[in-house]
């Protein structure tokens, strides 16, 4: 075809070489001014390491969530008002139950693909916040919290508490036996709250326990606000990640100055969109083959009902682990009750856990009077002291998630479940003075060893005519040197034919100046 | 939530209440003090009019859903073989709990007790002990045989006739979803909502349900093994045929729609599976197309 334009002048290149992509990026141009912008995007350089892609499954399962939950909520009703079920199961054939638990159950098995939907956002949401928490532990062993990121690290903070709060705001929805529970201790902790408890419990209830408008309100908060506010602070997120640049690991040609990796066109993109898929996929498979939160078979929350064994989802167990093992102590004193059983492990313990989280870049500098300005990451081992210190706050809060199934250990190894509840206080006790020194002593000497974690390459020894030996490391192997491409700058306008840069054989890999 | 299966697990599960029991009836006995005492109250009062009672004690629950029948007397004299053979050493010669000689601890007597609980306890495999000092009887294959097991209920039951007898329960009217109601309201607080028993206060365990035959559920409603209460006159025989038959349907074989059911283990399981398969495999994947450096 020939150049077909209305005003029968003719463009000076015609469609060019890319044709009609070409040709919709100059009218894009042309109206938008866009190229120069998107040329330093498509530009932008993202340092390539496996576990930096650990953020992207947390957005990718973002992405699951989002989607997956809209179905969910055309067909789910959230409403407390209750009418007997006659739908597709039987077992719950003529029961009295929230409109909620009817609609959750209908959607279930009488919704094409609902149960999948279901149970893909279910899984999602595991995964989530639980790379959330991997990509937290990458960060924070690495030290790319530091200077100038603490902005990122706050808004990571915050992220996973909002994370936490929306997973159980989610599973609280379905209002089935074993989420009214859970609903039930959520009241129980915020009347433990210290002088306010009553006020707050019955502000967020809207009254006493359980009310009518608990359902109704969890729901906006689960799928209007909580949401919202994580998709602005994910924005935030990724855009001061492209404003600061990633960070990357020392290396071969790596210095403070430089950002080392792929473009984010087409190497990068291509990447992560591949990585998309393949947790879409995953989640998918999931969702399809392994069943979750079989809610037909727990019946509808009725107060006067209790089912033994109930735990909340994995990310909320080290509450759950916290509140189970903790002694029943309690103030009572001037007119008020304190249940410092609910009020120590469900309130201060988070508190500080997470104040701990926000304020730990802040203390790091304290100590280390460090003010630089930092883009290379540490290996874990070279700072042992902080390597210690997260491993000791994961310890504690592995033996909290333990703890959470202490009825599950005592019945699996067929002890009396005291036992198991003492147990579990001393080890969640002492976890982290263990951990810490083991960690300690670890990082310490791996940081020691030459060359730890790189492939070992064989030492020439020679011997000379007067008899001395020599050895000789041999050259490191060719796959462990860093290649690269020579900085290039970053050009400010599209030559549609292009410099005749001949095609080198690489990984694409390039190093611009920050 | 759900809980562990495998019968072995459970098998422990009964743990100390084993002798306890059964040790009531033993508190007039010398020898230790059971630690555990089952009630043999009956749990509730009667809502049902189908329930008869004879000078206070219960006779009847309404003999059309469930048939209650006394072991052949003519098992008898085989019965009380057996019984020597295997049950007098603890129970003692006439059943009435004061062991042989040279025996020590505390030991329940049958006497009265029903074929029902007879029955349940041998059939169920925790009788006889696999060592009666011991605390443990958790269900395992059963010893005797069905035929010998009926005999020694007929015998001991020789002794002082009472209720409730063997159950027949006739499931074909059974009513899951009435079944399901009951099961959440009297059973789940110790055996879960998904019927997978789990460990209670004190190395007591309330055991599985997942492979236990309808009849010994009826007896274990109808006559409260170890900590579990007897369920005698708040539930009617048709209550009771609704429980048995969700319990041997919908528990026993769930249909889990949803794909695999992880074990019934609950969060627990989902959580794993979450974390191992979810997270890690795809961080492995992560591993495999990044750059390891």
């Amino acid at each position: 075809m020939s150049d077909v334009s209305p005003s029968g002048a003719a463009r000076p290149h015609g469609r060019g070489r890319y044709g009609r992509v070409s040709q919709a990026v100059t009218e894009l141009d042309e109206r938008l001014g866009v190229a120069r912008g998107a040329r330093t995007f498509l530009d932008k350089i993202f340092p390539d390491h496996w576990s930096f892609m650990l953020g992207e499954i947390v957005l990718y399962s973002f992405v699951v969530l989002l989607a997956t939950g809209v179905f969910l909520s055309l067909y789910y009703v959230p409403s407390s008002t209750v009418v007997t079920y006659h739908g597709s199961y039987l077992p719950l054939d003529g029961m009295p139950m929230s409109q909620a638990y009817a609609s959750t159950v209908d959607l279930s098995f009488a919704v094409r693909a609902g149960l999948l939907m279901r149970q893909m956002h279910h899984w999602a949401a595991d995964i989530f916040i639980g790379s959330m928490v991997v990509h937290m532990a990458r960060v924070f062993f690495t030290g790319a919290f530091r200077k100038p990121r603490e902005l990122n690290w706050t808004i990571g903070v915050t992220l996973l508490t909002l994370a936490i709060v929306n997973g159980f705001l989610g599973y609280s929805l379905p209002d089935d036996l074993v989420s009214g529970t859970g609903i039930r201790i959520a009241y129980s902790i915020l009347l433990s709250v210290p002088l306010v408890g009553t006020y707050l419990a019955f502000w967020v209830f809207g009254g006493n326990f359980p009310g009518t408008v608990v359902l109704e309100r969890f729901f906006i908060l689960h799928v209007l606000v909580v949401p919202l506010v994580m998709l602005g602070l994910v924005g935030a997120h990724l855009a001061l990640l492209v404003r600061q640049k990633h960070t990357q690991f020392p290396g071969e040609g790596r210095t403070e100055e430089n950002v080392v990796g792929t473009p984010m066109f087409p190497v990068f993109m291509a990447k992560t969109t591949g990585f998309l898929l393949v947790v879409t996929g995953v989640i998918a498979l999931l969702g399809g083959f392994a069943q979750i939160n079989p809610i037909w078979q727990f019946g509808p929350y009725e107060a006067s009902r209790i089912s033994y064994a109930v735990q909340p989802d994995w990310y909320m167990a080290f509450l759950d682990g916290a509140l189970r093992i903790f002694p029943s102590w309690s103030f009572h004193s001037f007119g008020h009750t304190i249940p410092l059983e609910v009020t120590i492990p469900a309130v201060v313990l988070p508190g500080l856990l997470f104040g701990l989280a926000y304020a730990w870049p802040a203390l790091e500098r304290r100590v280390t009077h460090d003010d630089a300005i930092h883009h290379l990451l540490d290996r874990p081992s070279a700072r042992p002291r902080r390597t210690a210190a997260g491993v000791a706050v994961l310890a504690l809060l592995a033996m909290l998630f333990v703890a959470s199934s202490t009825d599950v250990i005592a019945n699996f190894f067929h002890l009396s479940l005291n036992t198991v509840l003492w147990a579990m206080r001393v080890l969640v006790l002492i976890s982290p003075f263990v951990a810490y020194p083991i960690a300690y002593a670890i990082a310490r000497e791996m940081h020691a060893l030459h060359g730890a974690g790189k492939r070992k390459t064989p030492n020439v020894v020679t011997r000379s005519a007067e008899g001395t030996y020599e050895a000789t490391p041999a050259p490191a192997f060719v796959d462990d040197v860093a290649e690269e491409l020579a900085p290039a700058p970053v050009p400010t306008f599209i030559e549609e034919e292009g410099p005749a840069v001949a095609p080198r054989p690489s990984r694409g890999t390039r190093a611009v100046d920050r | 939530m759900g809980r562990v299966r495998a019968s072995w697990r459970v098998a422990g599960a009964v743990g100390l209440l084993a002798v306890a029991p059964l040790a009531l009836a033993a508190r007039a006995g010398a020898g230790p003090r059971p630690i555990y005492q089952t009630t043999r109250h009956d749990a509730g009062t009667p809502n049902s009019d189908v329930v008869v009672r004879h000078h206070g004690v219960v006779t009847s629950y309404g003999d059309s859903a469930i048939t209650y029948s006394a072991p052949p007397a003519t098992l008898k004299a085989l019965g009380y073989a057996l019984y020597l053979e295997n049950c007098a050493t603890c129970h003692g010669t006439q059943a009435n709990g004061v062991p042989v000689a040279g025996t020590t601890g505390a030991y329940p007597n049958l006497v009265g007790l029903g074929p029902a609980t007879i029955d349940f306890w041998i059939e169920s495999g925790r009788m006889p002990a696999t060592d009666p000092r011991s605390v443990e009887a958790p269900r395992r294959p059963p010893r005797l045989t069905h035929h010998q097991a009926l005999a020694i209920a007929a015998w001991i039951n020789s002794l002082d006739p009472s209720y409730p007898g063997i159950p027949t329960v006739h499931l074909r009217g059974g009513n899951v979803a009435t079944g399901m109601a009951l099961f959440a309201l009297n059973c789940a607080a110790c055996h879960t909502i998904e019927g997978d028993g789990d460990a209670l206060a004190r190395s007591t365990f309330a055991p599985s349900l997942r492979h236990i035959p309808a009849t010994q559920v009826a007896e274990a409603i109808r006559t409260g093994p170890g900590n579990m209460p007897r369920f005698t006159g708040n539930l009617s025989d048709y209550q009771v045929r609704d429980i048995v038959k969700y319990v041997t349907t919908e528990i026993q074989h769930p249909r889990n729609p949803g794909g695999f059911g992880l074990g019934g283990l609950g969060p627990v399981g989902e959580g794993f599976v979450a974390l191992l398969v979810g997270v890690a495999g795809l961080a492995l994947i992560a591993f495999w197309v990044g750059e390891r450096q």
